[in-house]
């Protein structure tokens, strides 16, 4: 679970996230939508503990992310936006290092490692340097790294970006099964079906601060029911 | 046409655009510039020697000429030189080229934008070198104003003809050798290439002392063997031509050689537009492509075993250090130049008051061992001070560095892990400063052990002030990896801080008379190392907080 209460962030000259409040629970996917510079990425960067909160606290399956946050860390399993990072390292040894990282036991890390790979299909590349790999190749390489440790709580930023269609519906496959098995998937993305099709909640953020909070349900019975999130969303979104 | 000549200046503003370079950085350059100054005297002053030596010896025989094809033909070989690094990363390496080629440039447009920045960076040695040495001939061969209209047009057109059969000739190998399939090895083979390159110029300059002796010793050999200068001018025409020309300013022959040369500049220069438009796209398309290596099933079951956190994100460190061809130019290879030039200097100077392995090995029969190991000392401190592994620790993760934010590892771990990666870097200078010490300079085992010991010690404080200084002021913006050691004050803030901090020990130790001795003075070095690692520490734990979290802010 992830609970956010009343976190705020400033750069110099800028409020990119205001007095935001959010509860995420066990077992759902959660969609987190906003326009370009809204502060979707912020807020996943202070849950992950990359960004000091100015207010407020994040706290990960009971864990602060400022006061433990070694523990919270460990709990999480995080996809960042950019895949391009350990480009001298092989697929292999990113892999084994995130696993040492993480502490996954070597039997554990052996089969993970060959089944996620060869799910994702890019097992035959493990031998390579991150640095010859496609765009789509090195954001299946930083997933397969994130789930060895079978984290609590996944934050995925743009994940869908680059996957090839078998590896994006593999990916919304491993989310929902995921969170069927009681734990938390927290994504952000631009892409408005695939909210549609598998978010229990979403959350649209737009100037730092949560436009729309709730379920589909909440949403069509807050809009009209044949408003497409589309609409709903560039309603929402759109600066006086 | 207007066309080539936008993308040309496009490509020079982000070649050379100080946008985004902090103000120390600027400062860095403004003291890079101040630094050069007293350099180019240098040069200034030794081919002064050079060329009066030889002018003297050549000039009652009226062979002076060969003096200017002799210039050219060592200004060609060493353009020449200087071209293969930077056209091969600037044609072929550079980050932005995928981008302009789907825009609708013809290849010898591109070529030409790509030529711009590496053909003015030629015009940097052309300055420190050809200029210098056409004025100097120009004074001792009382040259008129002809004569320096000549030398400023020849000066202009000179790296032309080198630059474009370089660049013609990689084009052509990258078209058939297809090398960018190892892109990384042939950086990584330019970089010790270099390294090699610097030794082999310093041994052959130290085969002689003195450079008015060079000077006259190369006359002799000239007019020895004339007909075979004669020859190797022939092989170079633009070398002949120009000598032929800035030695007959006044006559009517040196002018129609001058149009020769400008001739000659001109279909060469047409020729690389040719052979740009044939080949450039041929070499170039598909370099992003990579290579695979072999796959293993075994091997990389092997690969898959747990390890503390510690020496996994060391080994990381090295493998990037050794894999990345700027990382392991300037941090691998410079770790070994200082040393390994000082055993030229050592094996190579004959004599003259220098360094030489007699004139050391007396030296140190004669004097108090705390000295030797003072004297020791002060060079390692030298020799690690400038080594840039740990100056570079934080800012050679970039802007990876929020990786190191969100995974659950203490701050305190990754950085020593850095620590670690710069102290092993320095382990390379350190065996050759033990050979140097052993082998040719002849100190006792015992020395070199106790030398060692403090050395260790030495490397810890000198990689941790490093670090420190990177945490402090890091640079994490760039776009090209070169950035992080060019034109950067940490560099030299590191070394002022480790000559004032061990130069106090050393001066302090060196002028007391109630510690001497080779034991008494070792404890009382050891003694205070081992403080200054203490406080190293505290000072590390202290950027560590401050800085850990903020630095990609």
């Amino acid at each position: 679970m992830i609970d956010i209460q009343n976190i705020s962030k400033q750069f110099p000259g800028t409020t990119a996230v205001r007095d935001l409040s959010l509860q995420v629970n066990d077992g759902q996917i959660f969609g987190f939508l906003g326009p370009n510079g809204a502060g979707k990425s912020t807020t996943i960067k202070m849950i992950t503990g990359i960004l000091p909160i100015d207010k407020g606290f994040i706290t990960i399956n009971g864990s602060d992310i400022t006061k433990n946050p070694l523990e919270a860390k460990q709990k999480i399993g995080y996809v960042p936006d950019r895949s391009d990072v350990f480009l001298r390292l092989k697929g292999i040894e990113y892999l084994n290092y995130i696993a040492d990282v993480y502490k996954v036991p070597t039997e554990v890390r052996k089969d993970k490692i060959e089944y996620f790979t060869k799910k994702f299909g890019i097992y035959g590349a493990l031998n390579d340097h991150i640095l010859t790999y496609s765009h789509g190749m090195r954001q299946k390489v930083v997933i397969c790294g994130v789930l060895l440790h079978d984290p609590d709580v996944w934050i995925l930023d743009e994940p869908l970006t680059g996957l090839d269609p078998k590896s994006s519906y593999i990916l919304k496959e491993m989310m929902r099964e995921h969170a069927d098995k009681g734990k938390t998937v927290f994504f952000s993305t631009h892409v408005l079906e695939v909210v549609e099709q598998l978010c229990d909640e979403v959350a649209i953020i737009n100037n730092g601060h949560i436009e729309f909070l709730g379920n589909m349900t909440d949403m069509k019975r807050e809009f009209k029911d044949d408003e497409s999130l589309e609409k709903v969303f560039l309603e929402l979104t759109q600066n006086e | 046409m207007n066309k080539t000549w936008n993308l040309i200046r496009v490509m020079l503003k982000m070649q050379f655009s100080m946008a985004g370079k902090s103000s120390g950085e600027k400062i860095g350059y403004f003291f890079l510039f101040i630094f050069i100054i007293p350099f180019s005297f240098l040069i200034y002053f030794a081919m002064d020697g050079i060329i009066g030596g030889l002018y003297e010896v050549l000039e009652p025989l009226d062979n002076q000429s060969f003096i200017l094809g002799a210039l050219f033909i060592s200004m060609f070989g060493l353009f020449s030189f200087v071209s293969i690094g930077s056209i091969i990363s600037s044609f072929y390496f550079a980050e932005d080229i995928e981008a302009f080629i789907s825009l609708p440039y013809h290849p010898y447009q591109l070529m030409l934008g790509k030529s711009a920045a590496p053909f003015i960076t030629l015009y940097i040695t052309n300055a420190a070198v050809l200029g210098p040495g056409l004025l100097i001939y120009g004074f001792h061969s009382n040259g008129g104003i002809l004569y320096f209209i000549y030398a400023l047009l020849i000066w202009l057109v000179t790296p032309l003809i080198p630059f474009a059969l370089t660049a013609i000739i990689i084009m052509y190998l990258m078209r058939f050798l297809n090398l960018s399939k190892n892109k990384d090895r042939i950086k990584i083979f330019a970089g010790l290439l270099m390294f090699i390159f610097i030794i082999g110029f310093n041994i052959v300059l130290r085969l002689d002392t003195g450079s008015n002796q060079l000077g006259e010793n190369i006359g002799e050999l000239f007019i020895e063997r004339n007909a075979l200068l004669e020859m190797i001018t022939v092989l170079f025409p633009s070398a002949y031509l120009s000598s032929i020309s800035l030695t007959q300013p006044d006559s009517f022959l040196g002018f129609i050689y001058l149009l020769i040369l400008f001739a000659l500049s001109t279909l060469v220069f047409f020729f690389y537009l040719t052979a740009g438009q044939k080949l450039y796209f041929k070499g170039v398309l598909g370099l992003s492509a990579g290579s695979k290596n072999k796959w293993n099933e075994k091997k990389i079951a092997k690969q898959i075993k747990q390890n503390s956190i510690l020496y996994i994100s060391w080994l990381r460190e090295m493998k990037i250090m050794l894999r990345n061809p700027t990382f392991f130019t300037q941090i691998v290879v410079q770790s070994l130049v200082f040393p390994v030039l000082f055993i030229v200097i050592i094996m190579f100077d004959s004599g003259g008051g220098g360094f030489s392995a007699a004139g050391l090995n007396n030296m140190l029969a004669r004097t108090d061992p705390k000295f030797t190991i003072l004297a020791m000392l002060g060079f390692t401190v030298f020799a690690l001070g400038i080594n840039p592994a740990s100056i570079s620790s934080v800012s050679r993760e970039g802007k990876s560095w929020f990786n190191h934010l969100y995974m659950p590892v203490k701050p305190e771990t990754i950085i020593l892990s850095k620590v670690l990666a710069a102290f092993t870097i320095n382990l390379i200078t350190l065996v050759v400063i033990s050979i140097i010490a052993v082998g040719f300079a002849h100190i006792s085992i015992s020395i070199v052990v106790i030398w060692l010991i403090l050395s260790m010690l030495t490397n810890w404080i000198t990689s941790v002030i490093g670090i420190s200084l990177d945490l402090y002021m890091p640079n994490m913006k760039w776009t090209d990896e070169r950035e992080i050691f060019k034109g950067r004050m940490i560099g030299l803030l590191a070394l002022a801080a480790e000559v004032v901090i061990f130069g106090l020990v050393i001066l302090v130790l060196w002028k007391s008379s109630f510690i001497t001795g080779l034991w008494p003075s070792s404890v009382t070095l050891f003694l205070l190392l081992l403080m200054f690692t203490i406080s190293g520490h505290f000072l590390l734990k202290k950027m560590i907080q401050h800085r850990f979290f903020t630095l990609h802010i």
